[in-house]
């Protein structure tokens, strides 16, 4: 599977270059896959998650960026956007006067049968294209709609890569289940997602995860495996021995999480 | 009266703020209706529970609209001040009386496309009786010359729980130099919506809005929002002032103002005041630039910066 995203050596300072985020980072995200990024707050997810977009005030002081083998370590948030790249933000603006269908469709290179790009986006992300087609985004649509239609305008853009920053941040569980649908559907319509986040049960959702411990790239390997080794960085091996399930069974038996537990112990 | 009998270009200016203008002519549409072409009563249509009377004075006209006790209606009531000259005096003072338990709208619109030179001053008194729902629309176009001046006042004595909602929009055109003053006094139990929209955008343009609410009524409670774009040099000041005089009355005044190109200028004054322990005003204000997150936001689908300025004007801006 080709990498669509290779961070080579990446490091982050702060705005005012006095402290190091992210620290000589480097991993892919294969195309097609859910590649999950977790780490406890504040090891540098979301800096990443920025940085990787190109927001202005997140800026790499050292290392490469690569999407689908172009160099875009120089490219504008615009620029990287129009290439295929984009990101649901974990707090999305409330923007009085900007409807749901506008703000959906500004994404949308090609504007034929725009109303129902825009429909078909809203009922990807489980929303009924009929109540809230013409919704303004602001501060009437709950904290969970603001998210969905966030989404909808990502799917709609179709591009290669979304980035998701927090989707479950303020969500309930049952919630939190729709949008492990959501992130399956994407993932069928061939678009990979970069997925920012400290849940084990969102994590669970991903083929590929990087850990991220105070802005250093542990591991990337498969899901669970990088999970085993968050908890044990954090010891919790109850949490580990108990939580990790993938596809109805246990990811691990106690042995071998018992094992990793000991090599941590030992470092 | 047929639309052919009205001046076009006042009519197009209508249809460049959405308003659908079929219903708009007297002997059309449900709703009641007075219109001005400059100084001469073009028409007048009254329906059942509404009573227009006008008459004509050197300079503009006098006006009574009065909503009898008890009328509810959908249709809105229609005035529309136009003026299709470059220059001149136009001067109205209309007194709108809504008796106690009535529920109206009113769309006031005041259209000078040709504007050069031309005065349009308003002064206007609004009692809104008990128990109603009052719903005043103000648009206004002044062509592309920033041509016009416009004074308009108005004083409004809002009644115990009643609901009154002033939209103001100046965001068409270029405004010329507008100096408008609302005072509102708000009884008990009543609820004021105020919202201001306007759009400065030459160095022509001066536009200078007070907007005043006084809660004079217990348990009166307000929020006026402003907002306004100044780009090419032009300029805005708002001043949003609420006053909280009575127990339990809560007022909150919103001001965001953004900046474009050399020389614009955006200010803004709020100015609150409470003298009833038990009351609670409040105040923000943004000027400037939009919020860099949700120039990001915009960004992040494809759009550059400037672009994604225009579709947050555009929506800041929209009625």
């Amino acid at each position: 599977m080709n990498m669509l995203l290779e961070l080579k050596n990446l490091t982050i300072p702060t705005l005012d270059q006095k402290c190091v985020i992210v620290n000589n980072v480097s991993f892919g995200v294969k195309k097609g896959s859910i590649h999950a990024v977790i780490g406890p707050n504040g090891s540098g997810k979301s800096t990443l998650a920025y940085t990787i977009m190109g927001l202005d005030s997140y800026k790499i002081s050292q290392g490469k960026l690569y999407f689908d083998g172009i160099d875009i370590t120089n490219m504008s948030l615009t620029e990287r956007a129009k290439l295929g790249i984009t990101l649901a933000w974990q707090e999305p603006a409330r923007i009085d006067g900007l409807s749901v269908f506008k703000y959906i469709s500004l994404g949308i290179k090609d504007k034929s049968n725009l109303q129902e790009k825009v429909k078909e986006a809203l009922r990807t992300v489980n929303l009924e294209p009929e109540r809230y087609y013409n919704r303004i985004i602001d501060e009437t649509l709950s904290g969970g709609e603001r998210k969905r239609v966030e989404l909808a305008a990502a799917i709609a853009m179709r591009p290669k890569l979304i980035i998701l920053d927090e989707p479950d941040s303020g969500l309930d569980m049952i919630v939190i289940e729709d949008f492990l649908n959501i992130f399956n559907k994407i993932k069928a319509l061939n678009m990979t997602i970069l997925l920012i986040t400290h849940r084990e049960d969102i994590g669970m959702v991903a083929d590929y995860g990087t850990l991220l411990w105070r802005g250093d790239a542990i591991l990337t390997d498969e899901f669970p495996t990088v999970m085993v080794k968050y908890c044990a960085k954090a010891g919790l091996k109850e949490f580990c021995k108990r939580a990790l399930f993938k596809n109805g069974g246990k990811c691990f038996d106690d042995e071998y999480i018992d094992r990793i537990f000991r090599e941590e112990e030992l470092l | 009266m047929r639309r052919n009998e009205y001046p076009q270009e006042i009519l197009q200016s209508l249809e460049d703020y959405n308003i659908d203008i079929k219903d708009f002519m007297p002997g059309h549409g449900g709703g009641a209706k007075l219109l001005l072409n400059f100084n001469k009563i073009a028409g007048v249509d009254q329906v059942e529970g509404v009573i227009l009377k006008g008459r004509e004075i050197p300079n503009g006209i006098v006006a009574d609209i009065i909503i009898k006790e008890g009328t509810k209606h959908e249709e809105p009531v229609h005035l529309c001040f136009g003026v299709n000259k470059e220059t001149g005096v136009q001067e109205i003072f209309p007194r709108i009386i809504a008796e106690d338990n009535t529920s109206v709208k009113v769309q006031a619109h005041c259209s000078f496309p040709k504007a050069n030179g031309l005065i349009h001053k308003m002064f206007g008194h609004f009692y809104i009786g008990k128990n109603c729902n009052f719903n005043y629309s103000e648009t206004h176009y002044h062509g592309e010359n920033s041509g016009a001046l416009v004074a308009p006042v108005g004083y409004m004595y809002i009644g115990e729980n009643s609901i009154f909602e002033n939209n103001f929009n100046l965001t068409q055109g270029t405004p010329g130099k507008v100096k408008i003053m609302i005072d509102i006094y708000a009884m008990q139990n009543s609820i004021i919506r105020s919202n201001i929209k306007a759009y400065g955008k030459s160095k022509k343009d001066s536009i200078r809005i007070r907007d005043s609410v006084f809660l004079e009524g217990e348990n009166a409670r307000s929020v006026i929002k402003m907002k306004a774009v100044a780009r090419n040099g032009g300029e805005v000041l708002m001043y949003g002032v609420t006053e909280g005089n009575a127990p339990h009355c809560n007022g909150h005044v919103e001001c965001s103002e953004i900046v474009l190109g050399k020389g614009s200028i955006c200010r803004a004054r709020p100015f609150i005041r409470a003298i009833d322990p038990t009351s609670s005003i409040s105040h923000e204000a943004s000027l400037g630039r939009f919020p860099q997150k949700w120039l990001d936001e915009l960004m992040a689908k494809g759009l550059t910066e400037d672009e994604a300025t225009e579709i947050l004007i555009e929506a800041m801006l929209k009625e």
